[in-house]
């Protein structure tokens, strides 16, 4: 720069006073503005040179250009002017976006140059192509990657299908699921048909978290040994030896978190849903078990009729029942392998509890003939653990509209349903099962050693009942009962047609009931009629009674039968309660006495062959050995109704042959 | 697609996400179609893009009757938890009395053995 410099001097930046009023006020000039004080000192500033100095150096240039340019000069003076109009511009730009002292009036686009335009084009062609290029790509790219995740999602979506035909599935979206798990659950808590009066709370098993596994497939996990079982058994009972295990079928492979993912490749999706299915029963199940243990607990609580707590642990509940039995009612882990629980066994064949019909004259097996009575054992705990399911499920779970209805009472004496409650109800049917098998045990006793009697087993279907018959058939008598002409009674006609006997034994909790013909009509023995001595008669005995309480009817049965077939040959015959006397001539009868004893290992009901002479003695049913001197005896044995029949007819020959003894 | 194979509502939400695929998969055809140095193939093009259409009207009409039909069903109306444990008591006393029977067999079959 050159030229003459021009210097101006400022007055110090001190305040200095304008003015002093007469009050002494002092008045000082007024702040000059930050703007203001810039523009001023710009002004100040003479740029005259400058502007000289451009129109002297454009002058010179062009005077510049005529002599020896370098080739490159021209492009590279344009490349520098058209830089520093972008530096302006930009600025310029910067400027107008940070809106701070200049806005936009308005833009026009400068017209462009035919080279331009071709130029602009050829580049906006280009970055389409380019753009159509990246698009391509990236349309197969989502293509390729949504069809892995479709068919991904398809086993998930697949299995959740199949599995929500049979369950209730939910979702909850948002934060609260897991990542990578979309939040479906499987609830498993039924709330739409519970009482008011029960309150259940939600187990912690009734929801079940649905994964996704490393596969992308559907996956449930549960902690091992959540799942429990309700379990019943008899105390002491681990001691017997576990014959057989058949009960427990399982037709569906126990289910291991740790073995599945090993053998994931190898199980078809069909059958991983049906394992998982399976795996949600189970689930089900558990819960079901927990809320009847949990009723039983509550119910136990309670005292009732029937139910005596003598234990409480945690998951285990022990019971007295009447007889000295002790049963208990816990919850146990199931197992998931093939072990089963220690407590659970079952029973020897030999005295599980079967619903026998007709034995036939079967021979038993060998061992069953060292042991003249067999030893009875315990119920069968898994039909009981079935039947407490059963009944809670029936009463508490259902609606009162689907409850199956029993017509009678469920065991007499039984009034409604809310004085003895579930529990009171199965500990008595335990009861009533325990005695009952006490009484069959005698009944097959008896039966067996008999061999024209035979036990038939009548289903009550109800659970605190039990009933059977012990039939017994006579062989048809071979004067063929046609028609007597005789004035015969009701009764008379009956037996004529009559070729079985019944006997029925009714057991009502542990009440035994015997109704059968034959048994002794105190008034009609009495009156010597024999009209009257045999009719359908019920009473009621003891457990200890009983063997020679259906010994004797079926002895009185059979007398009465041979004295129905003696008065068909027209014999006459008294007829006394076990006992049947032939007149003879001279006042001598003969009689033919059974003799009822249930010790006898050889048969129960012997036959003894007794003549007496004139005098009308009270017959009695057990004879005195050392009263024999006016009577002969004679010990006939153990008989079978043929041989008794053709006995009869012997007698009867004899009778009629008027030979005397 | 042949309209017999889709017989569950499942199998034809399947298809439908395979149109989807589809369709991304012609798009993507047409863009490299159209990005072709040497200009874009009509005939290509055309059948492309009526592919691409038919597949939208079909994925519509698809998803429409699906949807409608989703409609009608409520979830949870009649449960049946109950029932089930009805059926699964069921079951243990099939296989208990399976089990009884099997106990019966053997002792008939040991019974004749011994005769």
């Amino acid at each position: 720069m050159d030229g003459k410099l021009e210097v101006s001097l400022d007055k110090l930046p001190v305040k200095r006073l304008d003015a002093i009023e007469e009050n002494g006020f002092e008045r000082f000039p007024s702040d000059v503005d930050y703007d203001e004080k810039r523009l001023s000192l710009i002004r100040r500033i003479d740029f005259a040179w400058a502007v000289e100095k451009d129109d002297k150096k454009k002058q010179k240039k062009s005077s510049k250009e005529s002599s020896a340019p370098w080739q490159w000069q021209s492009m590279v003076e344009n490349l520098q002017l058209a830089h520093q109009e972008l530096s302006v511009i930009m600025d310029l730009i910067n400027t107008v976006e940070a809106n701070d002292a200049v806005t936009v009036a308005s833009m026009t686009r400068p017209k462009p140059l035919p080279n331009e335009i071709l130029s602009d084009l050829s580049v906006s062609a280009a970055t389409k192509l380019q753009c159509f290029r990246h698009l391509g790509k990236y349309f197969k790219q989502s293509a390729k990657t949504l069809e892995q995740q479709v068919t991904r999602e398809a086993r998930f979506y697949g299995a959740l299908i199949r599995l929500q035909q049979n369950w209730k599935v939910k979702r909850q979206r948002g934060a609260a699921s897991a990542p990578g798990s979309e939040g479906f659950t499987i609830d498993l808590f039924d709330n739409s048909l519970y009482d008011p009066a029960a309150v259940f709370r939600p187990s912690s098993l009734s929801t079940v978290r649905l994964d996704h596994d490393s596969a992308g497939m559907l996956s449930i996990n549960l902690p091992p040994n959540s799942r429990r079982s309700i379990q019943f058994s008899f105390l002491g009972q681990h001691s017997d030896d576990t014959v057989k295990e058949p009960y427990k079928i399982k037709t569906y492979p126990s289910v291991d978190n740790h073995s599945r993912e090993s053998e994931k490749e190898s199980i078809s999706d069909d059958e991983y849903v049906k394992e998982t299915h399976s795996l949600i029963r189970e689930v089900h199940r558990a819960i079901f078990d927990e809320q009847v243990f949990d009723l039983v607990n509550r119910e136990a609580s309670n005292p009732s009729l029937g139910v005596n707590v003598t234990g409480i642990r945690e998951n285990y509940l022990q019971l007295s029942l009447g007889q000295g039995t002790c049963v208990f009612v816990s919850l146990a882990p199931s197992s998931q392998g093939d072990q089963m629980v220690e407590s659970l066994s079952s029973q020897n064949i030999e005295n599980a509890i079967l619903p026998l019909d007709t034995l036939d004259g079967v021979k038993l097996p060998e061992e069953e003939q060292d042991t003249p009575r067999k030893k009875w054992g315990f119920p069968n705990c898994i039909s009981y653990e079935i039947y407490l399911q059963q009944i809670f499920h029936e009463h508490v779970f259902m609606k009162a509209k689907d409850r199956p209805v029993y017509t009678g009472a469920r065991g007499s004496g039984q009034g409604a349903k809310d004085g003895p409650s579930l529990l009171g109800h199965f500990c008595m049917s335990l009861d009533h099962r325990i005695f009952s098998n006490k009484v069959l045990m005698e009944l097959e006793n008896v039966v067996c050693r008999v061999p024209y009697l035979h036990l038939l087993c009548n289903p009550t279907w109800l659970s605190r009942s039990s009933s059977w018959t012990v039939f017994m058939k006579v062989p048809q008598s071979i004067l063929h009962a046609g028609c007597q002409a005789s004035p015969s009674t009701h009764r008379r006609m009956r037996n004529v047609i009559k070729s079985e006997f019944r006997t029925k034994i009714v057991v009502n909790d542990d009440c035994i009931n015997v109704e059968g013909e034959g048994a002794p009509n105190v008034v009609g023995l009495f009156k010597g009629n024999s009209g009257e001595i045999s009719s359908m008669n019920r009473y009621d005995c003891d457990l200890a009674d009983l063997p020679s309480i259906i010994l004797q009817q079926a002895a009185s049965q059979v007398i009465g039968w041979l004295h129905e077939e003696a008065l068909l040959v027209g014999i006459k015959v008294n007829r006394d309660f076990l006992c049947l006397s032939f007149e003879l001539e001279q006042g001598e009868t003969l009689s033919l006495v059974a003799h009822v004893d249930p010790e006898d290992t050889q048969g129960c009901i012997s036959w003894w062959l007794l003549m007496e002479d004139g005098f009308a003695e009270e017959r009695k049913l057990h004879m005195d050995i050392s009263d024999g001197a006016s009577e002969y005896r004679k010990f006939l044995g153990h008989l079978s109704l043929d041989v008794l029949y053709s006995t009869l007819m012997d007698l009867v020959s004899l009778c009629s042959g008027g030979g005397s003894q | 697609m042949d309209s017999q194979s889709q017989n569950t509502s499942l199998q034809r939400l399947q298809n439908v996400e395979k149109r989807v695929v589809r369709v991304l998969e012609l798009a993507g055809g047409v863009m490299d179609e159209l990005a072709n140095p040497a200009g874009p193939r009509k005939d290509l093009i055309n059948n492309h893009c009526l592919d691409f259409m038919q597949l939208i009207k079909d994925i519509q009409v698809t998803l429409r009757g699906e949807i409608k039909s989703a409609c009608e069903y409520r979830p949870f109306e009649k449960c049946d938890y109950s029932s089930r444990i009805a059926n699964e008591i069921c079951c243990k006393k099939l296989e208990y009395v399976i089990s009884q029977m099997d106990g019966m067999k053997q002792t008939v079959d040991e019974y004749h053995g011994a005769v």
